[in-house]
């Protein structure tokens, strides 16, 4: 039990202390994750939109694609934005392998699935004839679909939460397209990996409960966001 | 005068086979046309095609004597569906949604929206949450947001079925006070005949997909096209002849005649009046509170009658197969096919048919 109270003890610590090189962890995994959140809901709502409502051939395969997408291991995302961004690759120009532009990327198409197929649920979920409805009132085509969106808002936001949980909690890409390099890509997920194998158990947990709050924290304001208005 | 919108040779197809075939069919300006069918007719599509909320295979839509856009159909026009469709947030903003969408500023939106509210008696809900309210509530408001638009023309999709009866009656004596006063042309598709003669002056009949009949409401409800169309405007049972021809003197054609027009006879009771007995088999007798429905088959056509509720003893104790003596109203016996031809060809086809 004792490494949990160290733990506990630790993390008081590192929060309190004003540690500059935690918040700094702490700092570049929010704006990983949260730009990479951005990037997947820009992305991935107007792919729901176009699964929900789309009359294309190939419709329903490429829902399939998405819904496997939903749940695409992590390293295999960095093992192709890694091949994609290394030095010989088509994409190895731009020079962003290990950096947190690399991060974000990985993150953001771990995201954009995830948010596609959530996205496209809950626009169906929404009364098709609600969108001629809107037409009937004056609405053009793009506006009656911005209505539907604004319809479905709290499973949208749903979607949001799903992307952002995956991307700040994810590692294994994290760690290929990162490197964990102190300072500029290490955040909270790598961090802790490293802890653990350097047998700094308090630390890693540490670095784990700050995940855990900075998880919570965010998906509190979403669910703030999402839940007005209701008791 | 130009009609305000014109159908013109209007087909709409769904898996190759054809869902909507109209000729033609005019709405006037400051005109309420009621469009009866029975579920599955087409009535549906064809609100759609006249608010341009879908596309036809074939045809044209005018508006004004010039050919329709989407977007000056969608200026013009403003529709009610069967469900209210409300968006999840107050009455006050669902009334102003079509305003927002018509670029009106919001404070005039505002007042606009809160003036129909008001005429629609459902003013005093503008704060609360729409998915709070009762079916005739919401769909107050649904006539409220598309009336605040001031549409030259109101597209009304079956907008009383999902009511009950009194809730019903109340808001179709309230919407036809506004149309009158507004001058507001309507397109009201329904089943529910009552509900056609209640608000139209024009009526039409789809059956199947094609239009069948289409005139001055009083003329079409008493002289229906063909025996689908009689069917549609309540009369249920249809003679052929020779039995028409002992109803009614008008030659060879068929006769319609309504349920309260037909009524069960006791065995040897006189005949009164211009009545005519004939004689039928008994299929089923159904009671229903206030009268039973004696379903009865002469020459292999249908003839529905009514008779008193408890059934007198000599009715009940009569088994399907037995003869029945039914008197027929003569006078209330509408000759079909007998209806001046409207321009179209499908009302011809149905007349031969």
């Amino acid at each position: 039990m004792d490494v949990v109270w160290d733990a506990l003890r630790e993390a008081l610590d590192l929060l309190f202390s004003g540690d500059p090189q935690t918040f700094e962890i702490i700092g570049l995994s929010l704006r990983i994750s949260l730009t990479a959140t951005a990037i997947a809901f820009a992305l991935g709502l107007p792919l729901g939109m176009l699964l929900a409502f789309g009359r294309f051939r190939g419709r329903r395969l490429a829902l399939a694609t998405v819904h496997t997408g939903m749940g695409m291991p992590p390293v295999v995302v960095g093992l192709v934005v890694t091949v994609a961004l290394w030095r010989s690759g088509p994409l190895g120009q731009l020079e962003l392998l290990y950096t947190p532009s690399a991060m974000i990327l990985a993150q953001a198409a771990i995201g954009t699935p995830l948010v596609a197929g959530i996205s496209a649920a809950a626009l169906q979920q929404v009364d098709p004839d609600f969108r001629v409805q809107m037409q009937a009132l004056g609405a053009s085509r793009l506006r009656s679909l911005w209505a539907v969106a604004v319809e479905a808002r709290l499973p949208l936001l749903a979607a949001v939460m799903a992307g952002f949980g995956a991307a700040v909690s994810e590692v294994g890409a994290a760690m290929m397209v990162g490197g964990n390099i102190a300072g500029e890509t290490r955040v909270l997920t790598t961090a802790a990996v490293l802890e653990t194998s350097k047998g700094n158990l308090a630390l890693a947990v540490a670095f784990g409960l700050i995940l855990l709050l900075l998880a919570f924290a965010v998906n509190l304001v979403l669910t703030l966001a999402q839940q007005r208005g209701r008791p | 005068m130009t009609p305000l919108l014109e159908l013109r040779g209007i087909v709409v197809e769904a898996g190759g086979r054809a869902i909507l075939d109209v000729p033609r069919l005019t709405l006037g300006a400051g005109r309420i046309t009621a469009v009866l069918g029975a579920n599955g007719a087409g009535k549906t599509t064809l609100l759609r095609v006249a608010g341009a909320l879908i596309r036809p295979t074939a045809g044209q839509v005018m508006l004004e004597g010039a050919p329709a856009t989407a977007a000056s159909i969608r200026r013009a026009s403003a529709a009610v569906l069967q469900r209210p469709l409300l968006r999840r947030t107050t009455v006050q903003q669902n009334a102003e949604t079509g305003l927002r969408f018509h670029r009106v500023p919001r404070p005039e939106a505002r007042r606009r929206a809160g003036e129909w509210l008001e005429r629609l008696r459902v003013s005093h809900l503008a704060r609360r949450p729409a998915h709070t309210l009762s079916a005739g509530e919401a769909q107050r408001v649904s006539l409220a947001r598309a009336l605040a638009l001031s549409p030259r023309l109101l597209l009304l999709d079956e907008p009383f079925t999902s009511l009950d009866a009194p809730t019903r009656g109340e808001l179709l004596v309230d919407l036809g006070d506004v149309l009158t006063a507004t001058g507001t042309a309507a397109l009201l598709v329904t089943h529910d005949r009552h509900e056609a003669a209640a608000l139209a002056d024009r009526m039409a009949i789809l059956h199947a997909g094609e239009l069948r009949q289409d005139g001055p409401a009083a003329q079409v409800r008493e002289h229906p096209a063909d025996p689908d169309c009689a069917r549609i405007l309540g009369y249920e049972t249809v003679l052929d002849p020779p039995v028409a021809r002992r109803v009614s003197r008008d030659g060879d054609r068929p006769v319609a005649l309504r349920a309260e027009d037909c009524r069960a006879a006791a065995p040897g009771a006189e005949p009164g009046g211009s009545d005519l007995t004939i004689t039928a088999r008994l299929t089923r007798l159904i009671p229903l509170g206030a009268t039973s429905r004696v379903i009865t088959e002469v020459d292999g056509r249908q003839l529905i009658a009514t008779a008193p509720a408890p059934p007198p003893a000599w009715l009940a104790a009569l088994t399907p197969g037995d003869p029945i003596a039914i008197r027929l109203d003569r006078e209330r016996a509408r000759p079909v096919g007998d209806a001046r031809p409207v321009g179209s060809t499908q009302q011809a086809r149905g007349v031969e048919g």
